[in-house]
This record gives structure tokens, sequence and C-alpha cells, in this order.
């Protein structure tokens, strides 16, 4: 009985291997690479910011209409990395749930609470045969009315937790080490310093320099604590300021 | 009387006797109605704001059954909470009305209520809708609850098209306050909202507040 019984159906559906690993759920990880995009959420003293890449694969595309930003509630706001059909899927239900909560409890729901209830569900699909785990990862970011600013990622395996900072992606460990030396000394980050902080950390692990068409960049503030997504001419804005530091 | 039952207001449903309008003008609308609840005789809430939000430019009027039409505007106010996040903008006062209409028609056997849903989107700027019994259907300005009735004549006559904001809401001050004198289950304040492009206004006016006509 050294071997189990699973007759090799550890990698096709997920159950667990003889060395107590979930591939399924492994492979999930690895589809969130896929999609060769790099996203980077920060955490700053009065706000939080989440950048992620614009790539859009082909001319004939318009390009307004591609986004991996989403509005959950009016307050609690996403980014989504990996499968897009996976990640529009997830966006729904969190809408869903946010709904429902508000419906049901009577005030809004938290970032915490929903990035919980995500992680729940995705849990489930690590345990049942008949739905494989979803091929994307969630930041989400708001302004939590006690806590101030917040930054929640849930993954494919159920966890979730919150962050000072984190990345999410193909380059996610390359961008995760620069953002862990730069917050070693755990600076106060003003909203200017954070979104600029994010734009570097891509442009150094990707190598790349952005035009303002290249990114996507979402904000929650203090003095705007609703979720919005930066105008091109913003982001140029931060773009220059950054390379006036330099 | 040996074994009085229970004090009637126990037994009764509560009703919002009330009287409730919206008006619609160039750019927005005006929604107004008296705040008095009633269980059978006695008046179990004077001072309830009958007009419900159901986002952030629409409101709804409440009448009829109290818990009947707070269910209601509750329910749809999370589908549109929903609907808004999903579509990316504001929604339209038409998709309101016809999420009310829809619970309203569906079960017409077991609700007695009737909202008048109102509110300003950027496409067809102030807009008015009836939902009685579960119709659905746009008006310039709409009536409702036990109120009404006693000031049809004066809104027919009175009404004109193309009044601005403040003629809008003399008109509904002046209609809530002749109801609230004449109908025994309207009565209290009146609550007035006006809604337009800019963002939405609450106002109260107190009882001795109100216009007097001709015998007060």
């Amino acid at each position: 009985m050294s071997r189990g019984s699973n007759a090799g159906f550890d990698r096709h559906i997920t159950i667990f291997s003889p060395e107590g690993r979930l591939y399924q759920v492994e492979y999930a990880f690895k589809a969130i690479s896929q999609s060769g995009l790099t996203s980077v959420g920060i955490r700053g003293s009065d706000s939080v910011v989440v950048v992620t890449q614009k790539k859009v694969p082909d001319k004939l595309l318009d390009s307004s209409t591609v986004t991996n930003m989403f509005h959950l509630t009016p307050r609690i706001g996403c980014v989504m990395t990996g499968h897009n059909a996976d990640s529009r899927s997830q966006v729904h239900r969190a809408r869903v749930e946010a709904g429902e909560w508000k419906y049901k409890f009577g005030y809004d729901i938290t970032a915490d609470v929903l990035c919980r209830r995500l992680a729940d569900i995705s849990q489930v699909y690590t345990q049942n045969a008949e739905m494989r785990p979803l091929g994307c990862c969630m930041i989400l970011v708001a302004m939590d009315p006690q806590q101030g600013p917040v930054l929640y990622k849930c993954d494919p395996a159920g966890y979730y937790c919150g962050f000072r900072a984190t990345a999410v992606g193909a380059k996610q460990t390359e961008a995760n080490s620069y953002l862990e030396k730069k917050l070693k000394k755990k600076p106060e980050l003003s909203h200017d310093r954070a979104v600029q902080m994010a734009i570097s950390c891509l442009a150094s692990v990707l190598s790349m320099d952005f035009k303002a068409t290249e990114l996507e960049i979402g904000v929650v503030t203090k003095d705007k604590p609703k979720f919005r997504t930066l105008l091109e001419a913003e982001i140029e804005a931060h773009l220059v300021a950054i390379a006036e530091r330099e | 009387m040996l074994g009085e039952a229970e004090p009637q207001w126990l037994s009764e449903e509560v009703k919002t006797g009330t009287t409730i309008i919206a008006i619609e003008f160039n750019g927005g609308v005006v929604l107004g109605s008296d705040s008095r609840v009633s269980a059978g005789e006695s008046v179990v809430n004077r001072v309830m704001n009958k007009l419900s939000p159901l986002h952030d430019k629409i409101y709804c009027a409440l009448s009829g059954s109290a818990a009947d039409a707070q269910t209601i505007a509750e329910m749809v106010n999370y589908q549109l909470d929903v609907h808004s996040m999903e579509i990316g903008e504001d929604p339209q006062v038409r998709s309101a009305a016809t999420l009310v209409k829809n619970i309203s028609y569906k079960y017409k056997e077991e609700l007695s209520a009737h909202l008048i849903v109102a509110g300003w989107d950027r496409r067809e700027g102030g807009q008015v809708f009836a939902t009685l019994k579960g119709l659905l259907t746009r008006q310039p300005f709409a009536v409702g609850g036990s109120g009404s009735s006693y000031v049809y004549g004066f809104v027919d006559a009175e009404y004109r098209k193309g009044m601005n904001k403040k003629e809008c809401q003399q008109f509904v001050v002046n209609t809530l306050s002749l109801a609230m004198k004449r109908d025994g289950s309207s009565g209290g304040v009146a609550y007035l909202v006006t809604i337009d492009e800019h963002g939405t206004e609450e106002k109260v006016i107190l009882g001795n507040d109100l216009p007097t006509f001709f015998d007060q």
C-alpha cells in the first residue's frame, strides 16, 4: 500500500499525491504566469496602489475594452492576473458576494471579509473533483473604515493574506525581492511615492521603459476613498516624475 | 366584554397610509412624501421617511403595506448594486423601475404595495415611473397612496408643463400639504428629495412650516 491506490490520477484531479501535494493546484499557479503579465500592489500610509501591464497583443484590438482592473464595490477595487476568463468569473462572483452581504447584513462588506470569502470559494475547488481551480490571482485594495488603507491577495490554493506590498504574475519572484528591499526600512510612503515605487518595480524587473498606454494603475486614497483607475495624463505625470528623479 | 382581545394595533397590518408624489422637471425630479405610518387607528410612526434610495440618483416612494414596500425597495437596491458594478456606470432609472415592476407583478397576489420610482440618469435626464400592481409607465408626474385621491383635482388643475425645479418643489409641497390635511392616514412632516445631474438633496419640512390654504 506504499503507493496508494490513486493509480496516477493525482495529476488529473485535485486529490493528494503520495508526497502530499495537490498537483492541480500547482498547475493553477503555473497558469497564472502563462498570461505573461505581472501586477504589483503597494500600501502607502494613506493610500493603496495597484499597477499592472497593459499588453494589447493584436493591432486590431480596441485597447479601451481591454482591462485587468475591476470595481467590486464602489470602495473596493481589484487587479486580476492570469487567465482572462477565470478572472472575469471570479470578479463577477465577488460582486455578487459583496451585494448579498450588503443586502443581508445592512452594511458594506470590507475588503478582508470579501477576500476571505473568495479564498473559501477557491478552497472548495481544490477539494471538488468536478471543478478545477481558477487560474487567476486577485489583489484587492480598499480604504477600510477602521484600518485605513488595506491590500489583500487571494490565490487558487484558497490562501489569502494582507500585505504591505506584493506582486503576482510571470515575474513575481523578482518583483517581490525588489519590494522587500525597498520596504525593508519601513518607509512612510506618500501616495505619489507609492505609485512611483510600483511603476519603478515593474520597470526594473521587466527591464522596460513604460509609456503611459502600457500601464494600468488603480488607486484608493484617503481623500478619495472610492476605487478609481488613473487617466493616461495622470500616469504620464508619474512617469515624468520618475524620470526627473533619476 | 370578557376576554377582550389584544389592542387593535397589534393585529392590524402596518400600512403606510400615505401620500406620495414624484414630478419631473428639465434636468431632474422631485419626490415628496408624508411621514405617517398607521396600524389601524393608531399612528405607529409619525416621522417615517418614505423616500427610499435605490441608488445614488434613483429614489422610490413607498406606499401601501410598510413591510412589503420596504422589502421591495431593499431587494431592488441590492440588485442595482450588483448591476451597476457589472455595467461600470450608474444604472438607468428605467432599469430600477423595471426591477420594481417585475417583483410587483410576479407577487401581485401576495404583496400590497405601490412604489413610484423616480431619478436622474445621463441618457434620459429626469424620469418618473409608476409601477402600480405590476404595470410600468413613464409619466410627467405621479401621485400615490391613500391621500392621493383627495388631490387628483388639485394636481390636474395646477400642473403645467415646463415647470422649473423651484416650481416643482413648491407644487410637491402644496400637494402634500393639502392631502395631509384631508386624509386621516397621511400626516406628520413632509420629506422632499430633489435629484439632478449634480446630486441628491434631502429636505424635511416640519408640520408647522407647511403652506396653509383656505380653512387653516
